[in-house]
């Protein structure tokens, strides 16, 4: 696979904890290609932020620790980096974006100020050049009178706005990978549409791929090539976008989905729901994670964890995966 | 969209104690400034006949003291050296202050396990104490109370700067500019200290107004500059005619008093203002 960007190969990420170390990753494995879009889905808790986390090394700095598998980036282990490559990496090849925008850019900043730093550290710039390469990238981001808005400091704009000038500061310097934690959870519905197809139209314009983080399948839709989903710290089910929504081949992918299929609902019912809980990671169930919530589990499931099958573009660690649809018609 | 808040120095003028803080230390400076070309004349020189009350001669607008020395011309220049003393050494305890609190709150673990105690150590010596012994071990000058009253002021600044570092270090803008690949010494400069600055510039204040005190004390006791007057040199000098002649100590008392209390009010005014979350109220 020539064309593979960011290969994550079973990777396990660790947090200390009163009572010892708690695995958060528990084996995540995926692949971006170039210029690719691969959404991570999962609910709070499931571990998708730290994954995130895990690919730039942030999580060191939080109190957590990699404790096996294997980051491999344009064709480097970013896992095995020193100090100074990492830094050259971050923010030069790989961008990251916030889901809060405000508590994300610093508030004592000018915008202005803020992008241009971005760019510095990555690029022999004056001062003067650097702030006309920020005014460029608002102008890119499509926030109206850059040049006026490079002036305003972050609590000036509107939450959209930030996160356009967040994206701004990612792509300083034209990034290979953006990764979006949340882009677009703190924003209202009609800003959240406009920043994901902003984020789209950069993805197509600059070659970059992109690394959605969300809970929200409704946002993967319109954006993603392809969707890893998490459950407790593990890949469940992955495969392209559209093969994933027809049929769902994994119980918890097949929850998920029918929780956004709002047109289904008839007023008045109560609205769908995955039945218990994410189980706490340090009281994981024996078998397989979602068991205890799957209307499919049986013993076996009970008793060991389903593996996830090699290879192919479309995987599901289950036991008891739902039938494939038939030809033209809905899924089971 | 985007909402104005009104400058610093307007909302410090509008605000009560900081507004009465502010005008008061102007009118303090402009007399240590304009002193010399209003009143020359050395402050040591006998001008006049000594004890000479106030108003009793328009030469000497505030009397004579023991020596005959014109008292005016003394509070005058003491207002420099209390000024000067009162910043410089501030400048030297915020410095110090600041850079110790914010490697400690950076890094944590045993440098800042270390830091914390070497600044405990400093606040258990009562302050002026160490000042007193740290002058008297060099020759009292400007330059030696100027660093001895700072070294013994940097403690609160320390625990101040530290515990807003450790605030700030799990912000999001902190992990978000880590994203963008700045290194450890760039995060500290560019994005934890401007944040971090707002209350080290309130408690700043403060430090001057005890500075000045110290200072005074220390010349009270005559280890001050000898080729210096200042207000403490006065109080000291004046002390034996407390009875006689109370107002040598109570004018340069007065001129103390108000000095500190500028620098109080300020300090409460800056709290206010520069605090974010009394801000909007």
């Amino acid at each position: 696979m020539t064309m593979t960007l960011l290969e994550v190969s079973s990777l396990r990420t660790s947090f200390a904890t009163r009572s010892g170390r708690l695995g958060i990753l528990r084996d995540v494995s995926f692949a971006i290609a170039r210029g690719e879009t691969v959404a991570l889905v999962g609910e709070s808790g499931s571990g998708k932020s730290v994954t995130a986390a895990s690919i730039l090394r942030l999580v060191e700095a939080a109190g957590g620790r990699i404790d096996a598998g294997r980051v491999s980036f344009e064709g480097e282990d970013l896992l095995s980096l020193s100090p100074a490559r990492l830094r050259a990496l971050r923010g030069g090849r790989i961008g990251m974006i916030f889901q809060e925008p405000l508590s994300a850019l610093n508030p004592v900043q000018r915008i202005g100020d803020q992008i241009a730093e971005a760019v510095r550290l990555h690029r022999p710039l004056s001062r003067r050049a650097a702030w006309g390469r920020a005014v460029e990238l608002l102008s890119l981001v499509q926030i109206p009178a850059p040049g006026l808005r490079a002036r305003d400091y972050p609590h000036q704009l509107s939450g959209g706005q930030r996160q356009r000038a967040m994206i701004a500061m990612a792509l300083a310097c034209d990034p290979a990978l953006l990764i979006a934690d949340e882009p677009t959870t703190a924003l209202d519905v009609i800003t959240q549409a406009q920043i994901l197809s902003l984020l789209a139209e950069l993805r197509d314009r600059l070659g970059m791929a992109l690394l959605l983080i969300t809970h929200d399948l409704g946002v993967v839709a319109g954006v993603a090539d392809r969707i890893v989903v998490l459950y407790a710290g593990q890949v469940v089910e992955q495969g392209p976008v559209a093969e994933i929504f027809a049929a769902p081949a994994h119980p918890y992918t097949r929850g998920l989905l029918d929780a956004v299929r709002l047109d289904t609902l008839t007023p008045g019912t109560a609205l769908p729901e995955i039945p218990g809980l994410v189980p706490p990671l340090d009281a994981l169930p024996a078998g397989c994670a979602f068991a205890p919530r799957c209307g499919r589990a049986d013993a076996r499931c009970r008793s060991a964890a389903p593996p996830m099958p090699p290879g192919g573009a479309r995987q599901a660690a289950c036991f008891h995966p739902l039938p494939a649809p038939l030809p033209g018609g809905h899924a089971a | 969209m985007s909402t104005r808040h009104p400058g610093l120095l307007r909302r410090l003028l509008t605000h009560r104690q900081g507004g009465a803080g502010l005008l008061l230390l102007l009118a303090i400076l402009l007399l240590a400034a304009a002193g010399p070309l209003l009143w020359p004349g050395d402050p040591w020189e006998m001008a006049a006949p000594p004890m000479l009350w106030p108003g009793e001669d328009a030469a000497n607008p505030l009397g004579s003291d023991v020596m005959g020395r014109d008292l005016l011309t003394g509070l005058v220049s003491g207002a420099r050296v209390s000024l000067m003393v009162g910043l410089v050494s501030t400048l030297i305890a915020a410095v110090l202050g600041t850079l110790i609190g914010a490697v400690g709150g950076y890094h944590g673990g045993r440098i800042d396990a270390a830091l914390m105690r070497l600044t405990e150590l400093f606040q258990t010596v009562p302050t002026f104490v160490l000042a007193v012994v740290l002058v008297a071990v060099f020759r009292p000058s400007v330059a030696t109370a100027v660093l001895a009253i700072g070294i013994v002021s940097w403690p609160a600044t320390a625990r101040l700067v530290r515990a807003q570092v450790l605030s700030l270090r799990g912000r999001d803008f902190i992990l978000a500019a880590e994203t963008y690949g700045m290194g450890t010494a760039r995060l500290l400069w560019t994005q934890i200290l401007p944040n971090a600055l707002p209350p080290v510039i309130a408690i700043s204040s403060l430090t001057i107004a005890h500075a000045i005190q110290t200072e005074a004390a220390l010349a009270f006791l005559g280890l001050g500059d000898p080729n210096v007057m200042s207000w403490g040199t006065i109080i000291g000098g004046g002390r034996e005619q407390l009875v006689e002649a109370w107002y040598v100590c109570g004018l340069s008392g007065i001129a103390l008093v108000v000095t500190v209390l500028a620098f109080n009010l300020l300090g409460e005014g800056l709290n206010d203002c520069l605090n974010p979350h009394l801000r909007s109220q």
